[in-house]
Order: C-alpha cells, then sequence, then structure tokens
C-alpha cells in the first residue's frame, strides 16, 4: 500500500515536470517570445539577453565586450552562451537553442533540489528518530519535500518567466543550488565550485559560504552523532540525553573543527584561481582582469545603471542627491552584511534554512533584482514545507504575490505606454513586492524558531507523559 | 492527557501583549459582517456624492496662457474658408462618383497658402483581437493581408512648418471628410479648418508644426485617423507599400496624374511627417441641430477608458465661454433627467448643505438640485463610457500613442444664410487658433493637469483622489470578509478536531504541528485558479471563433457556448476534477474557496481600479454583494429559516443579474423594450468590445466565471454532498 501510494506520487512528479517544460517550450514558440525579455521585471542590465548578445558581438568584432557600458556579465557566459545568441535554426524561433539551455539548466537545477530534499528530509527523520518521536511522523502526513520543492521550483511562473524571457538568472540560480547541493551531500569540492561560480556571476552568493561552512561542521557532527545537515539546535540534544540520564557532554564534538574549513578553502581557492585564469585568457586584449571586475562587481556594487526594476535601489539612487550616493552605497551594502552575523549565530543549527533566508534577503536587497532571483528562493522554500506547516500570513503572502506580479506590469504600461502615471506608480508595486519579501522572510524565521520550540516542548513532556 | 498538555502551553507561554493596530484589526475581522455593510452602503452614497465633491477646474498649466492673445482670425481669412466651402459643394453637385475631385481641390487649397501637401493612401483595417495587447506596446506594423484594390481610402494632409520651431514638435488638427456623401456640416468644418490653416501660414508666432489631417470618413472616422497614425509613428522601412502599389496600379495611374496636373513644387507622393505630436482637434460640425445657442460638445474618452490631460479640455472650455460666447456640453444619459429619486436626493443634498450652512457660514458645499441632477447625469455618462472602453470619436486613435486629443463637435443654431456661415466660421475658427495658440506655447508636452478624471460638468471635475475613496470603501469589504473567513475556518476546524471521538490520536497530531494545517486553502486555491483558468479560456475562444467564415452571430454565439462547456468539461478531467477530490471531512471548506475567491475578486477589482476606473467601479457595485453573499444553496436549503431563504434569493437573484448575458438583456430591455434583445445582439456586443482591444472585456468574462465562481459553490457544495450519501 505505502509503496503503491509512493509510486503513484513519483508518477505525478515526473508527470509535473513534464507538464512544465511542455509548457515552457509553447511559449518559447509564441513569437517574439511575448516580449518577455524586454520586460524590467525578467531581464536586468545584468541578467539580460540582449546585452549578452551584445556583449558577444562586441568581442567578435574583437573589441572589449564591456565597452560602451553594455554588457556586465562574465567572460565566461560569453564564450559558453554567446555563439548561442548568434545561431539560428532555419524555420525555428530565433533563440532557440539559447531558450533549450535555460530549459536545461532549470531543469538541472529542480533535480539538483529534489536530491537536496531528499537528503534534508532523511537528515528530518533521523533527528526525530534520535529524539524518540517517531510516532509523530507516522500520525502526520509528511510531504515529501524534495519533490514539493522541486515542482515549485519548476512550476513557479517566476521561474517559467524568467526561462521564456531568455534572461542569464537560471544559470545563476543553478550555480547556486550547485553549491548548496555539494554542502549538503557533502562533496566539498562540488560545493566549493557553485559557490565559485555562483559568486562569479552575480557576487551576492559569496555570502553563502557561511551557511556552507555550518554544513560542514555540522556534517562532522553528524559522523558522531548521526543528525544531519538541517537539525534542531544541539542543547535539544544535550537536554535530550541528559534525562536519559547519559553524561553524552564526552560525546559531542567540539562546536567548531578547523579542518573542514581549510578543506573547502583550498577548493575554493583552487577554482576561483582557475576560473580567473580562464577570464584572464578570454580577456587579455581587452584590458585584462581589472576591467572586469570593474565592469561587472564595481557595476553591481556603484549602481550605475538606474533602469527601473522590481528592486528599490534604482529610484533611490535617482532621487538622492549626487554628495551623498557614496554614504548610500555604503549604507545599502552594508545592510546586507549587518544581518549575516545575527542570523548565522541564531539558525547556525539549520545551516540550509540560513542559506535560505541569506537568498531572500539578498535578492530583496540586490541592486538589480528581477523575478529569477525570487524564483530561487520560492524554490527553496519547498525544502521546509513540513517545518513551516504553521507559518503564518501564508494566504496573505500569497495573494500578496500574485497581486503585485501582476499590478507590476499594469503600472509600467501605465507609466511608460499610457502616460498616464508616472515613476512613482511602478516604485509603489516595488516597493510592495519589498515588503512582502520581507514578511516572508520574518514569518519564515520565526516559523522555524517556533518549529524548534515545538519539538523541545514534546521532548520535555515525553517524560511527564510516561510518569503520569 | 490532551489538557494537561494544553495547561502546560498556556503556562509557558503569557499572552503576548497586542498592539492596537493590531488590535484594531482584529476587531474589524471580527465584526465584519457589520463593517462590510456600513463600509459597503457608505461607498454607494459615496459615489453619489460625487457631484457635490467635484471642483472646480483650472488651468494648472502656465504655459498655456489661454486667451491672454487677441484672436488674429479675420474676416480674409472667413472668406478664404467660404470659397473652400463653396467649391467643394459644387464639385459634389457636379461629380460624385469618386471622392478624388474633392480630394483635389482641397489639396490645391492647401498648396495655395503654401503648405506642404501630401496624399495618405490605406486601407480600412479590421480591427483584430489580441490577448495581450494590453501589455505591449502600441501595435508596429503588423503583416497585412492581401487587399483588394477596390477598397481604399486617401487622407488629405497638409503640414505648415513652423517659421520658429525646430520642427520637432507638431499639431494636429483634424477633420473627418467623407467626399462620396459630403454632408453640409463636413464641408463647413472643412472651411472652419481651412481658415485657420491659412491664418497659420502667415503667422510668426507659431513654434509647432501645425497638420491638417482631412481623413477620409468613408470606412468610419476611427479607420482613417488610426491608418494615418500606424503610418505616422511606425515607418515602414521594407518594400511593403512597394509591392501594395504594385498590386493597384490604377490607383496609382490616378496619383500620377494628379502630380502632373498640380503645378505646386510642394505636393510629394510619399508620406510627410513632422515632429511629435503634442495635441490633436478632431473638429466636426453637426448637420442638424434644434438648440437654441451655438454650442460645442466636447467628446475625450478615449479607449479603455483613457481620458486626455484635462488643461487640454480647459482650455477649450474657457475660450469658447470667456471669448467665443459657446456653450459647451459634454454628454449625459438624458435618462437620468427624468428621474425622480435623484432629483429629491439632490434636494436632500441641497437641504444638508442649508443647514450646514447656517451652522458654520465658512460651509460651502451645497449645490442646486437641479445642478445636482444634471452632474449626476454627466458622470453617468462618463462613468459609462469610460467603462466601456470604446473611443467616442476619432480622438480615441491619438490616445493610444500618448498623444492628448479631444473632438469638439460645433452644433450650429441652424439656418442656411451666408452672413450666419461668416459667423460660425469666425467663431469656431477663432477658437481653434486660440487653442492652437495656447498649445503652441507648451513647453513641454501636457503633464500639469489630471489624467484620471471623471467630469460632472464642462468646467467641474472630480479627481481621482476623491472618487478613489468611495471605491476603496465600496471593495473594503472584500479583504475583512476574506480575513474573518479564512480565520473562522481555521479555528473552527480544530475545534471539530478537538471535538471527535478519538481524541489521543488527533490532538496529538494536532500538538505536534506536522500536519499542513496552515497551508490548508492551497487545495480552494487549486478550484479558483482552475475556475480562472477556465475563464480565461473562455476570454480568448472568440478570436478562434471569429476566424470561422460566414457566421451569422447567433451561430457564433451557439458556438462559444458549446465550446466553453466543452473546455470546462475538459479542465475538470485533466485538472484532477476539483469537485471531486475532496475528503468527507471537508464540509466547512466551502469558507475557505469563498474566501479565496474574495481575495482574488479583491485583487481583479484593485488591478481594474489602476487600468480602468470605471469599469472597476460597476463591476464592484455587481460583483461586491454577490462576493459577499455567495454561500452554498445546500446549506441554506437546509437550514430552512426566513433569514436564509432571503439570502437563497438574493444570491439567485444577483447570481443571474450579474451573469453578463442576463445583465445585458435586461439593459436592453429597459432602454429599447423586451422585443428586440436577442442572443445575436450580444455577440454583436460583444464583438465590438474586444474589437476594440477593451480591458473592459476580459473584465466582462472576469465577472462571468465569478458568477459561475457562486453556482460553483452550490455545485461544489451538491458534490460533498452526494459524497457522503453514497457513503452513508
Amino acid at each position: 500500500m505505502e509503496k503503491l501510494k509512493k509510486k503513484i506520487r513519483s508518477f505525478s512528479f515526473w508527470n509535473w515536470v513534464i507538464a512544465s517544460i511542455i509548457f515552457r517550450l509553447i511559449l518559447i514558440y509564441f513569437p517574439k517570445n511575448l516580449n518577455l525579455c524586454s520586460r524590467p521585471e525578467v531581464s536586468t542590465p545584468l541578467t539580460s539577453f540582449r546585452r549578452l548578445a551584445e556583449g558577444y558581438w562586441l568581442k567578435q568584432s574583437s573589441m572589449s565586450p564591456y565597452a560602451g557600458s553594455m554588457y556586465h556579465g562574465s567572460p565566461l557566459l560569453l564564450s559558453l552562451l554567446g555563439p548561442l545568441t548568434v545561431k539560428r535554426i532555419e524555420g525555428q524561433p530565433n533563440h532557440l537553442l539559447y531558450s533549450l539551455v535555460s530549459v536545461i539548466a532549470d531543469v538541472v537545477s529542480a533535480m539538483l533540489i529534489r536530491a537536496t530534499g531528499q537528503n534534508l528530509q532523511v537528515a528530518y527523520f533521523g533527528t526525530l528518530k534520535s529524539l524518540d518521536l517517531v510516532k509523530q511522523i507516522e500520525l502526520s502526513e509528511v510531504h515529501s519535500s524534495g519533490d514539493v520543492a522541486a515542482l515549485i521550483y519548476l512550476c513557479n511562473p517566476f521561474t517559467i518567466v524568467a526561462c521564456v524571457g531568455l534572461s542569464t538568472s537560471p544559470i545563476e540560480n543553478m550555480a547556486v543550488i550547485l553549491c548548496l547541493y555539494g554542502a549538503c551531500s557533502r562533496l566539498v569540492p562540488l560545493a566549493a565550485f557553485g559557490w565559485v561560480i555562483a559568486t562569479h556571476l552575480s557576487l551576492y552568493p559569496a555570502i553563502l559560504i557561511i551557511p556552507v561552512h555550518l554544513s560542514f561542521v555540522l556534517a562532522i557532527c553528524d559522523l558522531l552523532l548521526g543528525y544531519g545537515p538541517d537539525a534542531p539546535p544541539r542543547k535539544l540534544f544535550l537536554q535530550r540525553h541528559q534525562q536519559k540520564g547519559l553524561s553524552s557532554q564526552s560525546k559531542l564534538p567540539p562546536g567548531f573543527s578547523w579542518g573542514s574549513i581549510i578543506h573547502f578553502a583550498f577548493w575554493a581557492l583552487l577554482w576561483s584561481v582557475y576560473v580567473l585564469v580562464l577570464c584572464g585568457i578570454s580577456l587579455k586584449q581587452f584590458g585584462g582582469l581589472w576591467e572586469m571586475f570593474k565592469s561587472t562587481y564595481g557595476f553591481i556594487l556603484t549602481v550605475e545603471d538606474l533602469s527601473p526594476n522590481v528592486g528599490v535601489l534604482w529610484y533611490f539612487f535617482a532621487e538622492v542627491f549626487e554628495f551623498f550616493r557614496n554614504f548610500f552605497l555604503i549604507v545599502f551594502h552594508v545592510n546586507i552584511l549587518f544581518m549575516i552575523l545575527p542570523l548565522a549565530i541564531r539558525l547556525h543549527h539549520r545551516p540550509c534554512y540560513l542559506a535560505f533566508v541569506y537568498v531572500a534577503i539578498c535578492s530583496m536587497l540586490k541592486s538589480y533584482p528581477s523575478v529569477g532571483d525570487s524564483a530561487l528562493y520560492l524554490g527553496l522554500l519547498g525544502w521546509f514545507v513540513n517545518e513551516l506547516s504553521d507559518m503564518q500570513f501564508s494566504l496573505f503572502l500569497f495573494c500578496g504575490y500574485v497581486g503585485v506580479s501582476l499590478l507590476s506590469p499594469v503600472m509600467h504600461n501605465l507609466w511608460i505606454w499610457r502616460g498616464t502615471g508616472n515613476a512613482n506608480f511602478y516604485f509603489a508595486t516595488a516597493m510592495v513586492y519589498a515588503c512582502l519579501q520581507i514578511v516572508l522572510v520574518v514569518e519564515g524565521v520565526s516559523a522555524m524558531l517556533n518549529h524548534d520550540r515545538k519539538l523541545r516542548s514534546l521532548i520535555l513532556d515525553k517524560p511527564r507523559d510516561a510518569k503520569s | 492527557m490532551a489538557e494537561t498538555i494544553e495547561n502546560s502551553h498556556s503556562d509557558e507561554k503569557p499572552k503576548p501583549r497586542v498592539r492596537p493596530i493590531v488590535r484594531f484589526g482584529i476587531f474589524l475581522v471580527s465584526h465584519s459582517f457589520l463593517v462590510s455593510i456600513v463600509c459597503f452602503t457608505s461607498g454607494v452614497l459615496a459615489l453619489f456624492l460625487l457631484p457635490v465633491l467635484a471642483k472646480n477646474t483650472y488651468i494648472s498649466e502656465n504655459a498655456l496662457m489661454p486667451g491672454s492673445a487677441s484672436p488674429m482670425l479675420s474676416n480674409q481669412h472667413v472668406s478664404d474658408g467660404n470659397r473652400l466651402v463653396k467649391d467643394l459643394t459644387n464639385s459634389n453637385l457636379k461629380s460624385s462618383e469618386t471622392g478624388i475631385e474633392s480630394h483635389k481641390i482641397i489639396a490645391q487649397y492647401m498648396l495655395d497658402v503654401g503648405a506642404e501637401v501630401s496624399f495618405h493612401k490605406f486601407h480600412p483595417q479590421m480591427n483584430q483581437f489580441h490577448p495581450l495587447h494590453f501589455f505591449s506596446s502600441p501595435d508596429s506594423g503588423k503583416i497585412q493581408e492581401n487587399y483588394s484594390c477596390s477598397s481604399y481610402g486617401i487622407n488629405t494632409v497638409g503640414i505648415i512648418r513652423a517659421p520658429r520651431g525646430d520642427g520637432k514638435e507638431a499639431i494636429v488638427l483634424v477633420t473627418p471628410y467623407n467626399a462620396l456623401t459630403s454632408s453640409f456640416g463636413e464641408v463647413l468644418s472643412l472651411g472652419i479648418a481651412y481658415s485657420v490653416f491659412s491664418l497659420l501660414t502667415q503667422v510668426t508666432w507659431l513654434a509647432k508644426d501645425i497638420i491638417w489631417l482631412v481623413a477620409d470618413s468613408q470606412f468610419g472616422e476611427y479607420a482613417a485617423v488610426s491608418a494615418w497614425l500606424r503610418e505616422y509613428q511606425t515607418p515602414k522601412f521594407s518594400s511593403m507599400s512597394a509591392l501594395n502599389a504594385e498590386m493597384c496600379p490604377d490607383i496609382n495611374n490616378l496619383f500620377e496624374i494628379e502630380v502632373h496636373s498640380m503645378a505646386g513644387s510642394k505636393f510629394s507622393n510619399s508620406f510627410r511627417r513632422a515632429g511629435t505630436m503634442t495635441a490633436a482637434l478632431v473638429l466636426k460640425v453637426r448637420d442638424q441641430s434644434e438648440q437654441f445657442d451655438d454650442t460645442i460638445s466636447i467628446y475625450a474618452e478615449a479607449s479603455n477608458g483613457q481620458m486626455p490631460n484635462l488643461d487640454l479640455i480647459n482650455v477649450v472650455n474657457y475660450l469658447a465661454v470667456h471669448r467665443q460666447g459657446l456653450r459647451v456640453n459634454v454628454e449625459k444619459l438624458w435618462s437620468f433627467l427624468n428621474l425622480g429619486w435623484l432629483k429629491s436626493l439632490g434636494e436632500i443634498f441641497e437641504s444638508l448643505a442649508n443647514i450646514a450652512k447656517s451652522l458654520n457660514p465658512k460651509f460651502k458645499f451645497g449645490i442646486p438640485a437641479t445642478e445636482y441632477v444634471e452632474g449626476t447625469a454627466i458622470l453617468a455618462s462618463s462613468l459609462y463610457y469610460q467603462a466601456l472602453g470604446v473611443p467616442t470619436g476619432p480622438h480615441g486613435a491619438f490616445r493610444d500613442y500618448q498623444v492628448d486629443a479631444i473632438t469638439l463637435e460645433i452644433s450650429p443654431k441652424f439656418s442656411l444664410d451666408k452672413v450666419w456661415r461668416n459667423d460660425i466660421i469666425l467663431r469656431g475658427g477663432r477658437l481653434i487658433e486660440g487653442v492652437i495658440r495656447s498649445v503652441n506655447n507648451l513647453l513641454e508636452k501636457f503633464h500639469q493637469s489630471f489624467f484620471l478624471y471623471l467630469l460632472t460638468s464642462p468646467s467641474k471635475f472630480v479627481s481621482v483622489g476623491v472618487y478613489m475613496i468611495a471605491f476603496a470603501l465600496l471593495i473594503a469589504p472584500l479583504p475583512m470578509v476574506a480575513a474573518s473567513l479564512y480565520v473562522d475556518s481555521n479555528s473552527s476546524s480544530n475545534c471539530s478536531k478537538g471535538d471527535s471521538s478519538t481524541p489521543s490520536a488527533i490532538t496529538d497530531t494536532d500538538e505536534h504541528g506536522i500536519t499542513i494545517r496552515s497551508w490548508r486553502w492551497l487545495n480552494s486555491a487549486k478550484l479558483v485558479f482552475i475556475v480562472h483558468l477556465w475563464g480565461a479560456i473562455v476570454s480568448v475562444l472568440p478570436y478562434f471563433i471569429c476566424q470561422i467564415p460566414d457566421c451569422s452571430p447567433t451561430t457564433s454565439f451557439m458556438i462559444w457556448v458549446l465550446l466553453s462547456i466543452l473546455s470546462l468539461l475538459i479542465l475538470n478531467s485533466v485538472l484532477a476534477s476539483p469537485f471531486a477530490c475532496v475528503k468527507a471531512s471537508q464540509e466547512k471548506e466551502w469558507a475557505l474557496v469563498k474566501s479565496v475567491t474574495i481575495s482574488s475578486v479583491f485583487i481583479g477589482l484593485g488591478l481594474m481600479s489602476v487600468i480602468n476606473f470605471a469599469t472597476a467601479e460597476i463591476g464592484a457595485l455587481l460583483m461586491v454583494p454577490m462576493c459577499l453573499l455567495a454561500r452554498p444553496l445546500k446549506l441554506d436549503v437546509r437550514a430552512g429559516t426566513f433569514r436564509s431563504c432571503c439570502r437563497i434569493i438574493c444570491n439567485l437573484v444577483l447570481g443571474h443579474i450579474a451573469f453578463p448575458p442576463a445583465a445585458f438583456f435586461l439593459l436592453k430591455g429597459m432602454l429599447d423594450g423586451f422585443g428586440s434583445a436577442n442572443v445575436g445582439g450580444f455577440w454583436m456586443w460583444v464583438e465590438s468590445l474586444w474589437a476594440w482591444n477593451s480591458a473592459t472585456y476580459l473584465f466582462i468574462v472576469k465577472a462571468t466565471y465569478l458568477s459561475w465562481m457562486s453556482k460553483a459553490d452550490a455545485r461544489y457544495q451538491r458534490n460533498i454532498f452526494n459524497i457522503h450519501s453514497k457513503k452513508g
């Protein structure tokens, strides 16, 4: 019976995967890709397909791809994806090959998410087992978090739009997910590779180094104690063991192990040197690496392009006085850094969840956010479907996301095409969107902490039950 | 055991202090019934208060300076215009088989005053419905199908280059003219335009180019203007025009002859352009008129309820009233003027205002009852035309390219003598001249004044900030009721679980909370999504149906209905049958479904109010009570009390009235008597709507599936009931 159920479930999972792929292909065959690649919500200066094509064209005509402030991505993307921007198949849509690459990237990411989710689920069950809470699992309906997360990622309209809109965010997302997958399955070289590539492509994933490290550190614990990458706080285990009357203090590992960090650092260094050498080779005659750093990372950090997007920075820096600009640049970027440490301390026992929170915060405070970034963290949210079952405001958040994603194109239309609105209209939706993301993060974190509390209370109540 | 656990919980967690704003929210949600009634009635009341709250218009852009210069149009120019009128009427009497002759005359006149002249040949284009048109840019040149050479129109375009301008901006003057059946009104409007045109070639103050478009209105005024605008805004670099020309040699020959016959050097056969358009005026003269006074009617509504900048209307209104002594009209729904209750409402408002004034003489917001009734009639027509989304004249074509445009229709006191004709040309011409001179002063495009407004008289308006309050009051109940339903369904499900027969197991699951409790709404969201998807499919269907050749409206309507039902069945079977996959324990599910539906309606109405306010307002008036009253029939029938009976009746009536075909029939029946209403009529009406790419159309379809939603609720309950009975 159980097996049959599982079979049905997996069958419908593959059905949905295929349906989402077919849906993407149908959309690709629409004329002009429904104008999606010119929408500000989909393609930012960093991820725009047209800029990629322009950069490739500049490079082909032996000019620096960064000339004229058109292209701001990685030179590696130029060499990998550039040829696809010009290659055409007769009788097919113009950018079929490139679209296929993004579809494949989406599917690969979904599969990686699924594998990671299954990993997490096994770990979760392991934890509950070690805490003697197995009875509760059997009673309640538990969703396979890997499948849920993968389906959320694949069927999310944001992901579909980013994929069909020919932006490069599916590839950036894939790098981030690769990094997390490597961390959760304890493949240090893979994790380091994902981290280096993700950082190289969009800079912000650099802060993922903390959750990745934590997961390795916890992985060491895992070997000793038998609990996985995401688990309730270690104190719980201590309490549990104390109640059992074991003096388990000796069994607990030291919280920090230098070995894994050095291991990771070595691989990260290796990969980054490798990437930099490749970039250096491809940019040898166009100003070298310095030019690249200036027009990729520099472009991200100084917010040069103020064309509208779903973020809040463009409007702010269009309004701010020039002599305050540097100050506010620092403020906004330090904002992300400020949140790193408190969150890392509070959520150090759940590195994957910490990674989710970091990704969400980055996509909120990024200089050039797009819906592709939201697609990533919404997909990651699916991993914690069991833990977050009691999240508040879920309907409100859902309606908010639906409303904003419909309202944003309308406001853009009012501003640009009809001329009856103005920039404030569009910026209002961007602010609402940012607020929604904040609510999501806050509610998500509090729901996770509540979950941990609930587990603790269950453990503490157990002995009392036994007595009564 | 369960109790001890609960106790320990309550001991552990002291009740958190609730912030005042949260407490206020909780209060609103818990009293949602009362609050929604209050909000809804006050929303309706506020709608009727709008004519009272209307402000006087004022000219917001200082640069316009209307009427600051004395008009320069003299009798000389009037006699020029008269000459053109005479020539045109003579040529019409002589030969009326083709309109070419009169176009030639107009072109010759334009050349005589030293303007650049070109002909624009166009094929009337059928309006095509594009489901995604709204979010894209104004349509660029579509691939055009083969046209027969016999049907084409000719626009005559004259351009005056401004002596002081850099040729980057232009003002457009449009006179629709049908050369085949040229009525006297049209000829007269040409005369007025020509007198202004001949003046403008001589003046020195002109800083923007003037384009005079004589639009060939034999295929409709709108088609001609929009064809010219499409050509103007989207230059064609392909060989399409050449190809067209090759296909129709006879037309080409005609043009050749003309070019030779006209000696002027400024004539060109290619398309001529001036700069970006700042404003456009469409000038018409009505043929018959029974007015006592010379009046001028302003038509402003463009597609999708867009309005031109209020400043343009202000300038016209100011100049017409204060300089030329014309009466200005805007459209009104005449049937409103005779409504008794409206009059008494106006009297009530007036007496209230009087009382307020007696209390404190500073309160001055009352208006006389007659003025109130007239304001309401104008407001109603303003709402109606904006909601319909169909432009009220050729000015609508300009708004698609962000050009502010209005139609001026002069309806003169009718008589045929020459003095009168001179007078009307003089006054009309001076009005046009004044408006052009004002617009000529503009440094930027119109941006100062309002774009979102409703008129209650030519000199009074209700701005977006005021009418949005009425709308917000109207839809405020929706989120509250949705929240209260959601909260209720969540808490009640918990209670029922606690009360059920096997407490230990279930409370246990409840306790450690690995049930997906807070995500239970996902099921109902799926149901709502499927219904919405069906609505989207239904709304796209006519696009394919109209591809079928030779269909009478009735048959195509039938096809539409059949296909819609079929698509519902298919969706139902493919997407895991939302009506059947319900567990028996979830009888309270309808509350969640209703909550999700209401929130989706709220989102939809909010969106619509941004796109097209008037549609949203009317839609809210229909849909909000329906949403709030919707309740499964089964439950009410079982309850069997008087209150539930009333609710059933309300539900059924509202559900049927708000169903668009039904609403259409009722309206039509009220207006023309029930005899004329038929199914085909509805199809025609819908067709006319989507032909204009109207967002209203999408909205109406949305209303369709909304009303289905309440029925779906009922059906859904019936299904559950069936399952029950089978089990029992």
